[in-house]
């Protein structure tokens, strides 16, 4: 038979998706298509598919007001009914499935009749405010009243209805409005489908039924509410509002950008009106994040224009002065006099720099560029350091390549999650809501952490288990595993012949009787029973997937576990396809990033040695001179170099060092011994205050670049407004590079990527017109992999094969005694960001004010401590105050404390402790003594007078420079 | 150079040594330890550490002794 085009014969199921359109359901996974015809249009789709997504796809758009497709369909506001030949009555197209060769009619007098009817029931208990309500011009009911025609409502608005049901505005972002609420149950659906914490819920039945978060006494702030904004987004009307869209209107135009807190790098549409950002909303298209926030990247954007942003430069000759606003040659000349007469004095190596994870890929090039080509040494560093820098090693050493393995959504085929020293929940609270999704389908979770973290808490779970360790004995956990698997005879022996190497030595060291769970426990205090049950579960699981976070990384053996994990995916197979993998959790937006892009001492760009001449050729040639061959410091290197006299001078560019490195008082004197701090921030931060040149930074909205998530993925990020203080951050580096005499000449940030391109063998197909047409890219992205790589390792490793490593398990040095019996712990919690620079501005602010340190029960109990008590917390490094929280999340002999306040100092206790093959400090295992006290600590005072008196040094300047700049 | 800071220099190589030292001779040991510091210290660390094995090195172990002499 012949087949002659059809302009009627639409076949839809290569359509791409419009992530900006609403197709009322989910899509389906199917890979088989069905065919059916609606309102005469042949449509082909993936069997599974409802049909008011096989119409939307189609674009017949029925009505609908319970559907949105983040959610599965409810069926319960009939809106969308529809007659299909061969069913009785009016089906609702949500929840029925596209069937072959089915006949649909969307549009006809009985169902616009049964629609009107429909509407005309919901608008009898709705208030007729549309003009000056808050989502006017942005509200689905409004829209559908218009779509069916409703032209009068007969019942009168007289009878009983909720037009006085009192407004809950308790959260700070967003208002719940009961009295515009159609009970759509979207919210509910949002909370637990999409976010999946069952916060909300509908309560009463029939005309009393209402949606509720938490119990009746309870309102938005008082519940589970977690102000992740799901159920904002999923709200047709203005029930659940922005209070920024309030107060402000309905934004008029948005830009596609990525999110700057964690390293799960969401995707976000930024709401604007002209150069405001009314709202971010995540956008569906985001591979990262799928349409999906966290309360951070949703609503707490305000720091980027909030009034402490410093956006002129200042110099000062020495931290006693006042500091003098200058303009940027000025600032630029005297940082670049600087650093030039110091290097004449103390040497080439007597300068370095700190690059920032927090800034773009190509800011990052820029600084660790200038750092080893206008600086001439390899003094460069970045946050990794004191974070994931373990995983760099020990991932490399093992399966060759510095990353995470998988995509996030490679977790939705997971049998087993192994989740070490991670708290997805609060620090990567997006990929955390996958997680959970998967979980409730039945994926089974072991975690291993000395805390309760609240992923242990998911509803609707199947198989948990806890292994709750004590501090610093990761490596004698990781070994217990791998012991039972290959004891047991669970290894996957085909995957060991072909694909890993060196493996009878590790078999040897493993089966070694002091690895056994038995033989450990007195190490980890973890029953053994329950160390072999979990490891069987894990190794027996089709897929087990391990993901871990900066509880693996941050010990004096961080790279040794990193290793230890690389050896149990490698001995149970579980690499190289979707659902398995070793998957690092990264902690800052762009710390994936900062690493690729050459911010180590000892590597070029993309992870190449400095030492090897035939890849630092190719970079000499590029950038037209000769580089040092010799790795340069560490940051603690450098620390350590400032206190000796030998290294005076540093440029930091976003990261807030003193605050977040460990042992405070160590990095105070390293700071104060310099005769030039150069830094680079949006706030006048905590390492600024011992600066002599500060130079304005950007925020994310105020340019253009890329981050890298933790999954690889390249992600644009876009200027949706003008830099604050006139330049992006990458402008302002070449700017100073040009002033030290080594010209740089970038007139946008993707001539930085184009060169980035050129010289890093995984980069080389990224550009920015491939991210635009792709959306994102996970490299590598070249020759062999030219639209990208989403899960590694497919067919073999980047060093051939996987290598087994020995890694014996020996206690941290820092460990508990008689003087200091309880071990710290430090982390994060979900409204705050790392130091708090940026979440400490904005009204994240109301659910964690201060730091406090949590202590178990027993503890408390010995030592007479109640909820709120001021506590002094010392130890070898130092002592701080803060108030107690008795908590059962910690076990016995653990005290955990957050660091996002300065105040607290909680760096102030933590040690020089660091990893041996990294120096990556041991933030996670500090052995305290915790008693009451009843003032701060000597250093809070201290910190207190000084930043007073910093503050002053800053407050008086600007008023002088309007004299200087009007004589 | 303060002692402090050679101080810290050799707890860091003993460190090396000791998360590599499971069932190796110490000239093997040693070798590891080398090259893991010409792989990630900076030249002035090397030196430093180098001038003090040369002039006093009491405080340094075998393996380390063995370690620096291959730099």
């Amino acid at each position: 038979m012949i087949n002659y085009f059809d302009p009627a014969t639409n076949t839809t199921s290569n359509k791409p998706i419009d992530f900006n359109k609403d197709y009322g359901t989910p899509a389906s996974t199917s890979t088989q298509t069905v065919c059916l015809e609606i309102d005469g249009v042949k449509i082909t789709v993936a069997a599974g598919t409802s049909v008011m997504r096989a119409a939307a796809i189609a674009d017949i758009n029925i009505p609908k007001l319970c559907a949105t497709d983040n959610i599965e369909a409810f069926g319960s506001c009939r809106l969308c009914a529809v007659q299909i030949e061969g069913m009785r009555g009016y089906p609702t197209s949500c929840t029925t499935s596209v069937k072959e060769g089915m006949v649909v009619s969307t549009e006809n007098n009985d169902i616009a009749k049964l629609r009107r009817n429909i509407m005309e029931l919901y608008i009898s208990d709705h208030p007729l405010d549309c003009l000056t309500c808050s989502s006017n011009g942005d509200c689905e009911l409004q829209d559908m009243a218009g779509a069916v025609g409703l032209r009068e409502v007969r019942y009168g608005f007289d009878g009983d209805n909720h037009l006085d049901a009192k407004i809950d505005d308790s959260n700070p972002y967003f208002t719940f409005e009961p009295s515009k609420c159609i009970t759509c149950s979207r919210c509910v659906r949002a909370c637990e489908e999409v976010q999946g914490t069952f916060a909300l819920t509908i309560e009463g039945r029939g005309f009393a039924s209402k949606v509720s978060a938490g119990t009746s006494e309870n309102d938005f702030s008082s519940s589970d509410c977690v102000s992740c904004g799901a159920c904002v987004q999923a709200c047709p009307t203005a029930t659940l509002m922005e209070k920024s869209v309030i107060d402000k209107g309905q934004p008029e135009h948005s830009i596609i950008t990525t999110c700057a807190y964690c390293g799960v790098g969401c995707s976000f549409k930024a709401e604007m009106k002209g150069e405001e950002v009314i709202r971010m909303v995540p956008y569906k298209g985001g591979k990262a994040n799928q349409g999906h926030s966290c309360v951070k990247g949703r609503f707490a954007f305000g720091y980027a224009t909030h009034k402490d942003r410093v956006t002129e430069p200042m110099v000062r000759d020495s931290i006693d002065e006042e500091w003098r606003v200058v303009s940027w040659d000025e600032a630029l000349g005297f940082a670049a006099n600087k650093i030039k007469n110091i290097q004449a004095k103390y040497g080439r190596e007597s300068v370095g720099g700190i690059t920032s994870s927090r800034c773009t890929n190509e800011e990052t090039y820029l600084v660790q560029k200038l750092i080893r080509a206008a600086f001439g040494n390899n003094n460069t560093d970045t946050c990794a350091r004191v974070c994931h820098s373990p995983t760099g090693y020990g991932l490399k050493a093992t399966i060759g390549e510095s990353a995470g393995t998988q995509t996030f959504d490679s977790v939705m085929k997971s049998d087993v999650v192994m989740v070490i020293g991670a708290n997805p929940t609060d620090a990567h609270p997006v990929f955390a809501s996958q997680l959970r999704k998967r979980l409730r389908q039945g994926a089974e979770l072991i975690v291993v952490d000395p805390r309760t973290i609240d992923l242990l808490n998911t509803a609707h779970i199947s198989a948990n288990h806890h292994l709750p360790l004590k501090p610093g004995t990761n490596v004698a956990m990781i070994n217990a595993i791998a012991h039972v698997v290959m004891s047991e005879g669970l290894e996957d022996k085909n995957f060991i012949e072909q694909r890993t190497d060196e493996y009878n030595a590790w078999r040897e060291f493993i089966l070694d009787e002091i690895n056994s769970p038995e033989a450990m426990e007195s190490i980890t205090t973890v029953n053994a029973e329950q160390v072999r049950i979990a490891a069987r579960a894990f190794a027996k699981a089709k897929n087990g997937a391990i993901y871990y976070g900066l509880g693996v990384t941050e010990h004096s053996q961080g790279s040794t576990m990193v290793m230890g994990i690389a050896n149990l995916a490698l001995a149970t197979g579980n690499i190289g396809r979707e659902g398995v993998g070793i998957n690092p959790l990264r902690g800052q937006n762009n710390v994936q990033g900062s690493c690729d892009m050459g911010s180590f001492p000892q590597e070029l760009p993309g992870y190449q040695h400095v030492s090897d001449d035939v890849l630092r050729a190719k970079f000499e040639k590029s950038w037209g001179v000769t580089l040092d061959n010799e790795p340069g410091f560490r940051i603690p290197n450098m620390f350590d170099a400032a206190i000796e006299g030998t290294f005076k001078a540093m440029y930091v560019q976003g990261e807030d060092i003193l605050q977040s490195d460990p042992n405070t008082q160590h990095v105070q004197a390293a700071l104060s011994s310099l005769e030039c701090l150069i830094v680079q921030d949006i706030f006048l931060n905590e390492t600024a205050l011992y600066a002599h040149v500060f130079l304005p930074g950007s925020s994310f909205l105020e340019k253009d670049g890329t981050f890298t998530n933790a999954e690889r993925r390249i992600n644009r990020v876009r200027k949706v407004m003008k830099p604050l203080a006139e330049f992006a951050d990458w402008e302002v580096t070449q700017k100073l590079s040009n002033a030290l005499g080594y010209p740089m000449n970038y007139q946008h940030p993707s001539e930085i990527m184009d060169e980035i391109a050129s010289l890093v063998p995984t980069f080389s197909m990224v550009s920015y017109k491939k991210l635009d047409e792709q959306g994102s890219i996970q490299w590598p992205c070249n020759e062999e992999f030219p639209d990208g790589s989403p899960i590694m390792h497919v067919e073999s490793f980047p060093i051939g094969k996987g290598r087994f490593a020995i890694t014996p398990y020996l206690a941290s040095e820092d460990r508990a005694n008689k003087r200091f019996p309880l071990l710290l712990t430090t982390g994060r919690i979900l409204s705050q960001y790392n130091v708090g620079a940026q979440t400490r501005r904005t009204a994240n602010n109301t659910w964690h004010q201060e730091d406090l340190l949590e202590i178990h029960p027993n503890d408390a109990e010995e030592r007479g401590i109640n909820d709120g008590d001021w506590l002094g917390i010392s130890s070898r490094a130092g002592d701080t105050v803060l108030k107690a929280k008795v908590s059962e999340r910690m076990q016995s002999g653990v005290v955990f404390t957050t660091f996002h306040h300065p105040i607290s100092g909680a760096n102030v206790i933590t040690t020089n402790s660091s990893d041996w093959a990294t120096n990556c400090p041991e933030y996670k295992v500090t052995a305290v003594q915790v008693e009451k006290v009843t003032s701060p600590s000597a250093w809070q005072t201290r910190y207190k007078k000084f930043s007073a008196q910093q503050k002053e040094h800053f407050k008086r300047s600007p008023k002088k420079q309007k004299a200087t700049i009007g004589s | 150079m303060s002692s402090s800071q050679i101080d810290n220099l050799i707890s860091m190589l003993n460190q090396i040594a000791n998360n590599n030292n499971y069932k190796k001779t110490d000239e093997e040991t040693a070798m590891i330890v080398a090259n893991h510091v010409k792989k990630f210290w900076a030249r002035s660390m090397k030196a430093n550490i180098i001038k003090y094995a040369d002039s006093d090195g009491s405080q340094l172990s075998p393996t380390i002794k063995l370690a620096l002499a291959q730099l």
